[in-house]
């Protein structure tokens, strides 16, 4: 029996030494690639945001017949797209086209997911200074914009008139103190978040990252404990400590009981983006846009420029075909049939101050925000700003922790982060 | 030389052995098998040792992640291969064996009967088996491997390549501040609620069982009934329902509820010590019910002779309960017992939707009530911190399987099956 156990052990190291010889890709990775052009009848596939398809439909249309393609859509949730991207992909059944926040081109860059493009400094023009920053990594374009969102405020008509709307924050400081009464409200806004908060604290001056000349952001470089951005916490802070802002919209549910309270006509005006403009319009809510309020310090209030784009996919195998029909669907005249039937404010300059833009309340608001705006950065390390930067702005919010100390946590915390995580 | 030892050496090339022992269609058999199984897997079994082994060296041909999963795949089917080799081997062997003692080999027919009669269960579970290895052992061992890559989006497909670390990631938890901190911080949290949680809601599981059961006990089914309703509704929505009641400024538990008793507002959402509090009692609303109606069961088979013995000695009801009821219980529900302590562990649902884990703690990475599952899926879904979260994972798994074998081994439903 010993012996068979010896012969065994030797067979199968016979075996298994066998198998591992010649290991490897045989191939020198040399692709085959597409050696034969224009003979198989190209598709191209287009990955659009959820319910915006029908704004691009007579685009894909006129694209197909000029070049003789077939452009194939599908409608994604344009957050979500680039996690698909990751998977589908590699396996072959990715878009050659796809939308997304601008704010994740950083992360797609340095994943390697979506395509450098060749974009000649007149299309580049064409498009407003913010929103073609924001398609950029290291001076170089990966996307081109789609639609331009920033917050707003939004007042109901009902509680108060048009020509009452304080135009300061201090204003509605003192409005709502004259409201609020722990069941009504005055001014509302998600404070405890740096989405929204970052309107106050960089009209103070403080920043995320710091950006040199050429507009690149040095992460180690973060200004969100400076002296204008503690200003700016401890006038936040004010309004919760004194009671106009419930303790009820801090945190995960905050977003939900503010806008449920603005429909039910309990507060008078509250911050939020155009994505709110349908939902309160079907509650029947009698509702006015504006552009957000100027600060004490004589500066209006800034807000995150979110940009969607149109990016290609690198596993895209026509990928110049797919290049074509980016800067198709984004130039000017196509850009203004999408926003006619999505209502997505375009990113295109001279669309601006173009009738069927400043037509549209909501519209008129987000351009005029887009003026007193900061862009959201775009790099990866980003992600690592949201969750401790909330949770000291909740905890200044609680008034469990001074602003100063609570911004010097958060500061601290995020380095700790980008160093542990951003090698 | 004897027939075992050139019937085991020819079965170097699966079949030729059996060709020696003279069973042909055996011997075909086995060569057909060894040689298509070459054929079909040669290409996986290249590409994933090389890709297991190197993890790509060439962007963007490689993709990391991919060759790691073949290279599982290839590992499962290579152990298949070997398996299949030493069955081979040993067969030829054996046979020859008999052939040295002179002994008649079976028939091929007398062999299939052998198998089908003695091996039965092995053949009627093989399929499963099967399966349960691409769909259970193939993930675990994929987010085994994970942990020891430096896999994260600094090193992912297809601009980069991710590669082997060893026990960087590990290292890193106990060693970088910012996590070993968060790390204590959040296991610490996710072994007092495990404990509480669960014991709360199986003692009160019992003890409502136990009033509903007795004896003078009136209009049993309502109460049953009514006390089965939590289980009814869906546990999320509950949840979700729950984390609006406990809202700090407009929630009924404040507003109406303890209003009316004059208590002052609680910070439900926005304290974490009574974001605690609010979860636990709501883990014993919802996983009550459950204990109930097995511990009413149980009850059902407690022989009413040992309380009526019991009632001759004059024990008490209080007696009665810790010396006769809990015991019997006890015994029963154990296995129950232990996997509402595991569930509660990785109870992922209450905390992320009550309140997504907050509130917010300063200087942590985590929320002041992740367990370590939430907390896990924010490093995946917001950071992607692949590699840390599968290292978490393991730990977390070791946590767990520790504590259930442990309770496992001290109960004694199990020792009377094995």
């Amino acid at each position: 029996m010993k012996m068979y156990k010896k012969y065994l052990g030797i067979m199968s190291g016979i075996a298994l030494s066998l198998s591992l010889v010649a290991c490897g890709p045989q191939d020198d990775g040399k692709e085959s690639g597409d050696t034969g052009k224009e003979e198989k009848p190209k598709e191209l596939v287009v990955w659009e945001d959820i319910l915006k398809g029908e704004g691009i439909k007579d685009a894909i249309a006129a694209f197909e017949k000029e070049h003789d393609v077939k452009v194939t859509m599908v409608e994604k949730q344009y957050t979500k797209q680039i996690e698909d991207l990751r998977l589908d992909g590699p396996a072959g059944t990715g878009p050659d086209v796809l939308t997304m926040p601008s704010d994740q081109t950083g992360t797609a860059v340095t994943e390697g997911l979506i395509k450098e493009l060749n974009v000649d400094d007149a299309t580049q023009g064409i498009y407003t200074e913010a929103a073609m920053a924001a398609q950029k990594v290291d001076g170089k374009v990966y996307g081109l914009p789609k639609a331009v969102e920033t917050t707003m405020l939004y007042y109901n008509k009902d509680l108060i008139s048009e020509a009452e709307l304080p135009t300061s924050l201090e204003g509605w400081y003192e409005y709502s103190k004259g409201v609020a009464d722990g069941k009504k409200f005055g001014f509302l806004a998600l404070f405890d978040q740096i989405y929204y908060a970052n309107s106050v604290l960089s009209a103070y001056g403080g920043y995320i990252f710091a950006q040199d000349e050429n507009g690149n952001y040095d992460p180690s470089d973060i200004g969100l404990n400076n002296a204008g951005a503690v200003e700016g916490a401890q006038y936040i802070q004010k309004f919760y400590k004194e009671g106009l802002f419930p303790s009820g919209i801090i945190g995960e549910q905050g977003i939900s009981v503010i806008e449920s309270l603005f429909t039910e006509g309990k507060a008078t005006a509250i911050i939020s983006g155009p994505w709110n403009v349908e939902p309160f319009t079907k509650a029947g809510v009698n509702f006015g846009v504006q552009k957000l309020p100027e600060l004490s310090n004589g500066k209006n209030m800034t807000a995150f420029i979110g940009v969607k784009s149109y990016n290609v996919s690198s596993y895209s195998k026509n990928p110049e075909l797919a290049e074509e029909f980016v800067k198709f669907i984004a130039n000017e005249e196509n850009s203004k049939k999408r926003y006619e039937i999505t209502q997505e404010v375009p990113a295109v300059a001279a669309l601006a101050s173009d009738p069927v833009v400043t037509e549209s309340e909501a519209a008129k608001a987000v351009a005029e925000q887009s003026n007193f705006s900061v862009l959201m950065p775009n790099i990866p390390q980003m992600n690592e700003v949201w969750t401790p930067t909330d949770s000291a702005l909740q905890t200044i919010a609680t008034g469990k922790a001074e602003p100063k100390a609570a911004l010097d946590q958060a500061v601290k915390t995020i380095s700790g982060q980008i160093e542990a995580k951003h090698k | 030389m004897q027939h075992r030892k050139i019937a085991l050496l020819l079965s170097v090339i699966p079949g030729l052995g059996q060709m020696y022992n003279k069973q042909w269609i055996k011997g075909l058999l086995f060569l057909v098998f060894g040689v298509s199984f070459i054929a079909v897997f040669a290409d996986l079994l290249n590409m994933g040792f090389w890709g297991l082994f190197t993890l790509g060296t060439e962007v963007p041909r490689d993709n990391s992640i991919f060759l790691l999963a073949e290279g599982i795949i290839a590992i499962i089917v290579t152990c298949f291969g070997l398996a299949f080799y030493y069955l081979n081997l040993r067969d030829a062997y054996k046979n020859g064996k008999s052939r040295d003692n002179n002994q008649p080999l079976n028939t091929l027919r007398a062999e299939y009967q052998n198998l089908i009669s003695q091996g039965y269960p092995y053949v009627v579970s093989g399929p499963s088996l099967f399966i349960l290895i691409f769909a259970v052992i193939f993930p675990i061992l994929f987010s085994f491997a994970l942990a020891f890559t430096n896999y994260d989006l600094y090193h992912s497909p297809p601009a980069n390549l991710a590669d082997w670390v060893g026990l960087k990631t590990f290292q890193d938890i106990f060693t970088v501040d910012i996590w070993r901190s968060t790390f204590f911080d959040v296991l610490g949290w996710t072994v007092v609620w495990t404990i509480v949680a669960s014991t709360l809601q199986v003692s009160l599981g019992i003890f409502l069982a136990v009033l509903v059961n007795q004896k003078d006990t009136r209009f049993k089914k309502f109460f049953r009934t009514v006390l089965v309703l939590p289980w009814a509704v869906p546990g999320f929505v509950t949840i979700l329902i729950f984390a609006g009641l406990f809202n700090d400024s407009f929630g009924a538990i404040n507003l109406d509820i303890l209003a009316m008793f004059g208590i002052d507002p609680i910070p439900w959402l926005t304290d974490e010590n009574w974001t605690r509090v609010a979860l636990i009692l709501m883990q014993g609303w919802l996983g009550f019910p459950y204990i109930f109606i097995v511990t009413t069961g149980v009850l059902q088979s407690i022989p009413e002779d040992l309380y009526e013995a019991a009632t001759i000695d004059g024990a008490s009801i209080l007696a009665k309960f810790k010396n006769i009821t809990l015991p019997m219980i006890l015994i029963a529900m154990a296995p129950i017992i232990i996997t509402q302590f595991t569930f509660n562990f990785n109870n992922f649902n209450i905390i992320y939707l009550f309140n997504g884990g907050g509130p917010a703690v300063p200087g942590s990475t985590a929320g002041g009530t992740d367990i370590l599952v939430s907390w896990i899926y924010k490093l995946t879904m917001q950071s992607s911190q692949y590699s840390l979260a599968a290292a978490l994972t393991i730990l977390l798994s070791v946590f767990v399987i520790a504590i259930a074998l442990w309770q496992f081994r001290r109960t004694n439903s199990f020792k009377e099956g094995a």
